[in-house]
């Protein structure tokens, strides 16, 4: 029952490859910010960097403690929101807006999972996306802070809103695409040292079975708990880096749609592998993109997505992060087979 | 397993294709046309120079579409370059698209400027994009003819838009009421950000009048539109008057459910342009008849002058499919300036050049709009602010009042005439 | 008080049509809870396979000039079909997985309708005007039509009907014993796949109905069809997926509250939060007590 979502436990690159992968397209990653790329590609990217973040949370929460959030998107409106607000209210230096933000973004998102979590799965879900309503009708009628008086932080300015402002390091827009690169990695690396000590170790438990974990002294809520703030700080830290990175932030920007859309590119990019993350940020916002520069409809993405999650739930658990790799490791042996036997063929003849 | 998921797919194809065979049956006509069309030059040669690149930013999301300002646009573009283009070279035209996401806004913005290396951008139409992209803009020395939506489209030095947008066009609609001699005054809008600057006017002019106002907020997709309907009449009570200010599909529900609990005669009602569309005429049926007053900031679609008739043959040969409306007609005529811009470049196709020659359109003179169009280096561009207003009959739109000028009460409007005034 | 208006006589208007919307939640919320005790799957493409068959009915009616009636048969129909045709062919590959993936799932379904509706309808404004619509009553003063009577009563009667009917017949046994135990109710002889068949086609016909009256008492409008099935699925969460007529009694303490709630200027924008708030409300309350689950066969 604890784990109820798909699941392979097949790890999907050989053990000494994976050290040297993730740096290898963290350095990719920041080359590509080089001349060689054009300023769409630029911003292009720097979303999906964000929204990997994003991902990277719901994965957190659906692969290491099998819970489905419908409301990650609102949460990313929320941590925007409290960036934007310090930004306006103060002079810290951009990373400790960052830090500050993922921390207030982990208090809020834990006052709401703390009586959540007894619920079980669907429930939870459904809540979720209920709270996400309610959380975009709010900040619907109070707007995001631009450097307005009062709590709110909005006034209505008719020649422009000023721009949410950017780390002092990185102003322009490929100089903020390293900055969110970096900041995304170390994201990413938080969630790795958790998922490789004490809470990872309690959450493979608590998958196995949760009886079992229960009977063995894992203290279940605590480590539910601890998922949930974890996916709720990097989730804030995701939406201080989008508040920065637009200068104009719009509830458009986060339709509840988006989380739905979230779900479905989480689970398509794989749940079990931190590399799924990136898979679903580039599904999110790198494939509407190129969809756009191949003039395809925008409409499109949606019935791809919802394809993608019928397919991963009926044959592919591990989703693309898992069965990509497979695939060109078949296709490659497929090909190597080809070749010895055209060449064996050639021998004989 | 590989079987019933082959089944899944067949069934959603099956599903898609009979959805798509329905649509393709509403497929609309386009009436009235003449002999040969001449665009630009006119010469009837195509151009086959070295292209000049123009471009456009539109919103494109599931629920809003702008992309037929653009697409109109183009379809004048393609016809010019059957017709000589500009001294024998053709304009090469990019659309680009958002989904009212400020990253995909500036993106496309910085894509046409730096990667595609367009010389000028006619045809924006975005519910964002001068909010998000007017600072760069002005950098980079860009003057953008566009359709307006957001406030800062109507209040930065580098967009010019043909329309005058929803604070104005609310202007015109109360202005219609209070010739209706209503006693109180509602105005309703989407809940979206830029709410108060809207209803500033709005205010203005009911005070001056001493006419008592209300003014409410909706979220959209609105989802109780009875309610909301029954709320409007309470608020304006016997003999008031009420101004909307939504989207086509979001003021039909309104007016529908008016309808439907039988209010369309217990006020006065009123609509800013997004409602002049035929679509909304023809969808609210014969009750509505000289009911409910539209602002229009453009000639009627079916109007008879030289460039309405050019822009039906326009949209009829090169793009059939366009519905005939004040958004393909803002394209045209978007176009239509932007070629007149062009040709009077002098010398070399430079980014300077091209927008040197749209900052510097005066008088542009055309039956689609009251007044002759300008851009010019005013801090705030508002050319069109003489409309006139439409009224629904038997599912067409049809002309109520002819010109008449927004009310310089509001200021916006006064500083506008004073730099006319100074010419 | 606090902005409200004084006179009851006010009030009366925004009653029906609390009472219309909250009919016609309670009958998707009806078609919901069914479908999840007999199936296991709470549809949440509800909304947006009725938002696609009311598109379809529009196009018929307007594009292919087919009589009202008929299209609005087609509507239903289409529902059912959708709804039957899904549940066939994901039903038994997900039959043994958790009730979330199964819902997830039909998210899948969701977005798949949802961007085919936008995809297709999105070139113009369109609205449904039901034929019932345009026969209205003065009733103390308020005008009501007969759109607005019919939500409401097929609302009580399916919820009605259909509590008997899982009382009183065989099939419905069958449907109740599927509810506890799907492997030991199959061992009994009960043709389960028959079953659940028939449910699926019966919960699509409700959201195909639904679909049709929304899309006239609310609007055409893909997403928000698509979406209100969250004012629906609030009151099938409040009754905990169980029990119809609670679902019923929810769904029009939503319809309601919202509509009533519009009178006043100060809380009128935050009316759509109401079903959230309720289903939130009633949902951690019950969760203080004890842990609820959606595990049918330990409760």
């Amino acid at each position: 029952m604890t784990s109820s979502l798909p699941r392979s436990p097949l790890p999907s690159l050989p053990s000494w490859a994976r050290p040297v992968v993730a740096p290898a397209v963290l350095v990719a990653a920041l080359l590509a910010g080089s001349p060689l790329l054009s300023a769409y590609w630029i911003l292009s990217l720097t979303s999906v960097a964000i929204y990997s973040v994003v991902a990277l949370g719901l994965g957190l929460l659906m692969g290491r403690v099998g819970l489905v959030s419908l409301g990650q998107i609102a949460v990313l409106a929320l941590g925007a929101w409290v960036a934007a607000r310090l930004a306006f209210a103060t002079s810290l230096p951009y990373e400790l807006i960052l830090l500050i933000t993922g921390l207030i973004t982990m208090v809020l998102g834990t006052l709401v999972g703390l009586p959540a979590l007894r619920l079980s799965g669907l429930y939870l879900a459904l809540i979720t996306l209920m709270l996400a309503g309610a959380i975009t009708i709010v900040l619907t009628n109070t707007n995001f802070p631009n450097g307005g008086p009062g709590f709110l932080g909005h006034q209505e300015l008719f020649t422009g809103d000023p721009p949410v402002r950017r780390p002092e390091i990185a102003t322009t827009d490929e100089a903020y695409f390293r900055y969110a690169v970096i900041v995304a990695a170390l994201m990413f690396a938080l969630v790795w040292w958790h998922v490789r000590s004490r809470p990872g170790r309690a959450w493979a438990a608590m998958r196995q079975s949760e009886p079992a974990a229960l009977s063995a002294g894992v203290n279940i809520t605590t480590y539910k708990l601890w998922a949930w703030a974890l996916a709720s700080f990097v989730t804030g830290v995701a939406g201080a880096l989008l508040a920065a990175s637009v200068s104009k932030l719009y509830t458009f920007q986060f339709p509840t749609i988006d989380s739905i859309a979230l779900l479905a590119v989480v689970l398509m990019g794989g749940i079990y592998n931190l590399w799924g993350a990136v898979v679903a940020g580039a599904l999110m916002k790198l494939l509407p993109a190129l969809l756009k520069y191949w003039g395809a409809p925008a409409d499109l993405l949606l019935i791809l997505f919802g394809v993608g999650v019928l397919q991963v739930l009926l044959t592919a658990p591990g989703g693309l992060a898992q069965q990509f790799p497979r695939d060109m490791a078949r296709l490659g042996a497929g090909l190597l087979a080809l070749t010895r036997r055209l060449a064996r063929g050639g021998a004989a003849s | 397993m590989a079987i019933r998921r082959k089944g899944v797919i067949a069934g959603l194809a099956l599903v898609l294709v009979a959805a798509t065979a329905l649509a393709a049956c509403s497929k609309n006509q386009t009436p009235g046309s003449s002999g040969s069309l001449k665009c630009g030059a006119g010469t009837g040669q195509k151009a086959t120079g070295d292209p000049i690149k123009l471009g456009a930013i539109a919103t494109k999301q599931p629920g809003t579409d702008f992309t037929d300002i653009p697409n109109a646009a183009k379809a004048f573009f393609d016809c010019v370059n059957d017709n000589g283009g500009i001294n024998g070279r053709p304009i090469d035209y990019t659309i680009e698209t958002e989904q009212t996401d400020p990253a995909q806004a500036a993106a496309a913005a910085k894509k046409l400027i730096e990667t595609d290396k367009v010389l000028g951008i006619v045809g924006n139409t975005s519910i964002i994009e001068c909010a998000v992209n007017h600072t760069y803009y002005e950098q980079q020395g860009f003057y953008i003819i566009d359709s307006g939506i957001a406030p800062e489209c109507y209040s930065t030095p580098n967009s010019a838009p043909v329309n005058m947008g929803p604070r104005y066009s609310v202007d015109g609609a109360t202005q219609y009421l209070l010739r209706q001699n209503v006693k109180k005054l509602v105005l309703d809008q989407s809940n979206v950000p830029g709410t108060e600057y809207i209803e500033g006017g709005f205010l203005l002019i009911a005070q001056n009048a001493g006419i008592p106002t209300a003014s409410l907020k909706d979220d959209v997709p609105i989802q109780d539109a009875n309610s909301v309907a029954l709320r409007l009449v309470q608020a304006a009570g016997d003999g008031g008057g009420v101004v909307l200010n939504f989207t086509p599909p979001e003021a039909l529900k309104i007016l529908q459910a008016a309808e439907a609990q039988g209010l369309e005669d217990s006020v006065k009602w009123a609509c800013s342009t997004p409602c002049n569309t035929d679509f909304l005429a023809n969808a609210l049926g014969p009750s509505w008849n000289g009911k409910l007053g539209v602002n229009a900031e453009l000639n009627l679609t079916t109007a008879s002058g030289p460039d309405s008739q050019q822009y039906r043959d326009v949209l009829k040969k090169y793009a059939p499919d366009l519905a005939i409306g004040s958004f393909s007609q803002m394209g045209f005529v978007e176009a239509k300036i932007a070629v007149a811009a062009l040709m009077s470049v002098q010398g070399d196709f430079t980014a300077q050049s091209v927008n040197d020659a749209i900052k510097n359109v005066k008088n542009f003179q055309t039956d689609i709009l009251c007044k002759p169009w300008y851009y010019g280096t005013a801090p705030l561009h508002l050319p069109n602010n003489t409309d006139r207003t439409v009224v629904p009959q038997d599912g067409v739109m049809v002309q109520k009042e002819d010109c008449f000028a927004i009310s310089d009460l509001d200021p916006a409007i006064k500083q506008v005439r004073d730099i006319e005034a100074a010419g | 008080m606090l902005g409200f208006p004084n006179d009851w006589h006010e009030y009366l208007p925004f009653i029906v049509t609390g009472l219309a919307l909250g009919g016609v939640y309670g009958l998707s919320g009806v078609g919901m809870v069914v479908l999840y005790r007999t199936t296991g799957v709470l549809n949440l493409a509800f909304g947006a396979i009725g938002g696609m068959g009311a598109f379809i009915a529009w196009s018929l009616i307007n594009d292919s000039d087919w009589p009202d009636w008929l299209a609005y048969v087609a509507c239903v129909a289409f529902g059912a079909a959708v709804s039957f045709a899904y549940g066939m062919l994901m039903g038994p590959p997900l039959a043994g997985r958790d009730p979330l993936v199964k819902s997830a799932a039909t998210l899948g379904l969701a977005l798949i309708l949802l961007g085919a509706m936008s995809w297709i309808w999105s070139d113009k404004a369109r609205s449904m005007r039901l034929l019932t619509s345009q026969w209205r009553y003065k009733v103390l003063g308020t005008q009501i039509n007969w759109t607005q009577i019919i939500a409401l009563a097929l609302g009580v009667f399916v919820t009605v009907a259909t509590s008997v009917f899982l009382r009183r017949t065989g099939l419905g046994t069958a449907m109740r014993a599927l509810a506890s135990d799907r492997e030991i109710t199959a061992t009994l002889g009960v043709p389960v796949r028959r079953v659940e068949a028939a449910t699926w086609l019966v919960s699509g016909a409700l959201a195909g109905a639904s679909g049709l009256l929304l899309s006239n008492l609310v609007g055409m409008d893909a997403a928000t069809l698509t979406f209100l099935v969250i004012s629906s699925l609030a009151a099938t969460l409040i009754a905990r997926v169980r029990s119809l007529v609670v679902t019923l009694v929810a769904a029009m303490v939503i319809g309601l509250v919202s509509a009533v709630i519009t009178t006043n200027f100060d809380l009128a924008p935050y009316r759509n939060m109401t079903p959230f708030v309720l289903a939130a409300v009633a949902l951690l309350f019950l969760a203080r007590h004890q842990q609820i689950s959606f595990a049918r066969r330990y409760q």
